[in-house]
């Protein structure tokens, strides 16, 4: 297992009361696979993906990355060098062209990079669908669904083994969601990556390896 | 991509933002910069004229403090005086590079001619007794005044100790009082010590007794107070008249002086009993001495006040160079006090303009630093980032005001200067104490009161900008290290 989640759990003090997010969950992920996790608007699905990302911590419970405790790795440390993180709203910086976004997270990682990073970039766009004339362009500049494939190119650019995406086609429409849905299976398939989305689509679990659903904080197979 | 070069792309991808931190940080530089423009001029002044005035320091009575006090306290205060011992226990102090106590009188002759001034034509007629000589004693055998360059040795020597403490009747005489009664080293020369009676019925003075005081001349001098620097502003006329008294001191061991005051008393308490009797019963020393201590450094002023005062009598100070600067410096001191007031408000302004400013930025940029941060970048770099950014536009923004500052400090001083100065009111020179004279005066400091843009300057600009920057900018770069990527991006 590359990344397993066990018995985590997440709650808000409320007075005396404690309104649990997540309860006792555990699950586990391995790498070449495409996972979705459902839920609804408030089920604790995005929470869980924050822990897995170490964007924020359980209140007990541990995540375990190729068997050792992110704590122990330093959250800014796996954030950097072990996962990439996909959001719904691209989180792209404005100001810097396409590649210039991918160029941020080559630089912040301390995984090996080879020397052209530039070029990398470029291709590495490329391959998702984003070509250079587009590539030099702001961001801002791009469609939604050229955004988020930025985004994954940015991702993908620390090469790392696994990808968390938090609703990766909620602000798209169908045809792109299939196209980013496509690029995930391709990442697990042919890049050997784990790939986690959590989602509310029932198209991308339905096209995912496993699936999961989240409801009042349990994790249950989804059927 | 490191957070360097984000830095600088930071700077060129949001040029409005950069430029309003850049008129920000050029408005309150321009504060910064004249204010130390100006601290940077008056501290020159200071030490141009300090240097001109020397580090000369008397003792003498604070009559101020004396009058502060009660009618009773002054009828009973007991006026102790500076006696030998005092004045060899204070010129004891490390700071005293040498020093003299003189004791003086004035002296007419029937043999040789006061000197008059060049071209002076008409002789100087004398209404009472002629006493054109001025009989300077003194202790220190090297002569004080020619350590000191008032005046210079230029034929003969100065005097041996022994000639000193025994009171020998040497003299050394100005070249000009030499010239006049054509005498040279070796010979000798008269003196007259007249003691004159008062007549009060008819206002008359009378000779009452007299005895010749034979002096050989040992040594010659020159004046050279007409070849000192005296600044713009000067009184010529001031000056020839005290070269001219210069040029009539003849300087003698003071048991000299002392013998021939002596003689004086002498023939008073002859005269009046009453006047004999209080002075034996009350054991009264007629050696009044002024002295004089030239220290090492203007800079040792205040050190040498603050050891010496203590050792003095009761409503004795130190009087010294310093204390004239302070007389004359009234201009320039105000300016150096309002430059700070406006050196001190700049640094706050900015620290809280600043600060403000690079906040909101931060504030209008927390969703590009929370991608930073969900990337994983150390959190000290995101910090060096918006450092980087903040501080190259600082540079920019100081070096322009490190010029236009320095120049806005100048022209504004001026005016304030010439408002604040009042011609004339302290022309005509000080003395502290009869023994030490300076005719250097407020038109001299203002004179002398220049902004200049010099190395020093530069790097105290430099260092006080930046640093103020460096502060506004560190406060509320805490609201990076506070910022939660979740709370932003999801």
């Amino acid at each position: 297992m590359i990344l397993e989640a066990k018995d985590l759990n997440y709650y808000y003090q409320d007075g005396e009361q404690r309104r649990y997010i997540l309860k006792d969950t555990s699950i586990s992920f391995e790498k070449g696979k495409f996972y979705a996790i459902l839920g609804q608007s408030g089920s604790g699905k995005t929470t869980l993906l924050s822990l897995l990302s170490a964007l924020d911590s359980p209140k007990s419970g541990t995540v375990l990355f190729n068997d050792k405790d992110i704590k122990k790795i330093g959250y800014e440390n796996y954030r950097r060098n072990n996962i990439g993180i996909i959001f719904q709203s691209y989180n792209l910086i404005p100001t810097f062209t396409a590649v210039e976004n991918v160029l941020v997270s080559m630089s912040i990682t301390e995984n090996e990079i080879p020397e052209d990073a530039k070029t990398v970039a470029y291709n590495l766009l490329d391959y998702i669908g984003i070509v250079k004339s587009k590539a030099d362009r702001h961001v801002n500049k791009l469609s939604g669904g050229e955004q988020q494939r930025v985004a994954i190119a940015r991702a993908l650019a620390t090469n790392v083994d696994v990808i968390l995406a938090d609703e990766p086609t909620g602000n798209l429409d169908e045809e792109i969601e299939q196209e980013i849905i496509d690029i995930f299976k391709k990442l697990a398939h042919e890049h050997g990556k784990c790939v986690v989305v959590v989602t509310h689509s029932n198209e991308i679990a339905e096209q995912s390896d496993q699936a999961f659903h989240l409801k009042k904080g349990v994790l249950t197979p989804y059927e | 991509m490191n957070f360097i070069k984000r830095g600088f792309l930071g700077i060129t991808r949001k040029k409005g933002k950069s430029l309003i931190l850049l008129a920000v940080i050029f408005i309150l530089g321009n504060l910064i910069s004249g204010a130390i423009s100006i601290q940077q001029a008056t501290s020159n002044v200071e030490n141009n004229i300090k240097e001109k005035l020397g580090a000369t320091a008397t003792l003498e009575m604070d009559w101020l403090e004396y009058e502060k006090l009660s009618m009773e306290e002054q009828e009973n205060f007991i006026f102790e005086e500076i006696g030998v011992d005092l004045i060899e226990e204070v010129g004891g102090i490390s700071y005293v590079k040498y020093y003299d106590y003189n004791m003086s009188t004035w002296l007419g002759s029937e043999s040789i001619q006061s000197y008059q001034g060049e071209g002076v034509d008409e002789e100087i007629i004398h209404y009472g007794p002629s006493m054109d000589f001025q009989l300077k004693g003194i202790n220190y055998a090297p002569v004080l005044d020619f350590e000191e360059g008032k005046g210079s040795l230029a034929d003969g020597r100065v005097f041996t100790q022994d000639e000193v403490n025994n009171g020998s009747s040497v003299a050394i005489i100005s070249k000009k009082l030499a010239e006049r009664n054509n005498l040279h080293v070796g010979d000798t020369f008269t003196l007259d010590n007249v003691v004159y009676d008062y007549d009060y019925e008819t206002g008359e003075e009378e000779i009452a007794d007299s005895r010749d005081v034979v002096l050989e001349i040992i040594g010659v001098f020159e004046s050279l107070l007409l070849n000192e620097d005296l600044g713009e502003n000067n009184d010529q006329g001031m000056m020839d008249w005290l070269d001219i008294d210069y040029q009539n001191t003849i300087y003698v061991p003071n048991k000299v002086v002392s013998a021939e005051n002596f003689f004086q008393i002498e023939y008073y308490m002859k005269d009046d009993p009453e006047y004999a009797e209080m002075v034996e019963e009350e054991g009264t020393n007629f050696d009044y001495y002024e002295p004089i201590f030239v220290l090492n450094s203007h800079e040792d002023i205040e050190a040498f006040e603050q050891e010496a005062n203590p050792l003095l009598p009761q409503l004795y100070h130190v009087v010294s160079t310093g204390d004239h600067y302070d007389n004359i410096a009234g201009p320039v001191e105000s300016m150096s006090t309002l430059s700070r007031y406006v050196l001190f408000a700049a640094i706050f302004a900015t620290v809280l303009i600043t600060g403000l400013v690079v906040l909101l930025f931060l504030r209008d940029r927390k969703h590009e630093l929370g991608i930073y941060l969900s990337l994983g970048e150390q959190r000290g770099k995101v910090i060096g980032q918006i450092l980087i950014e903040v501080i190259v536009v600082a540079f920019v923004g100081i070096t322009l005001s490190l010029f236009s500052g320095n120049f806005l400090a100048s022209q504004v001083s001026d005016t304030l200067i010439e408002a604040d100065s009042q011609p004339g009111y302290d022309d005509m020179g000080y003395y502290y104490g009869g023994s030490i004279y300076s005719d250097l005066t407020t038109d001299d400091v203002i004179a002398s009161y220049e902004v200049t843009l010099d190395a020093n300057y530069v790097l105290i600009f430099y260092g006080v900008g930046l640093a103020t920057i460096l502060i506004s900018t560190l406060i509320p770069l805490v609201y990076i290290v506070r910022l939660n990527p979740k709370k932003i991006l999801m």
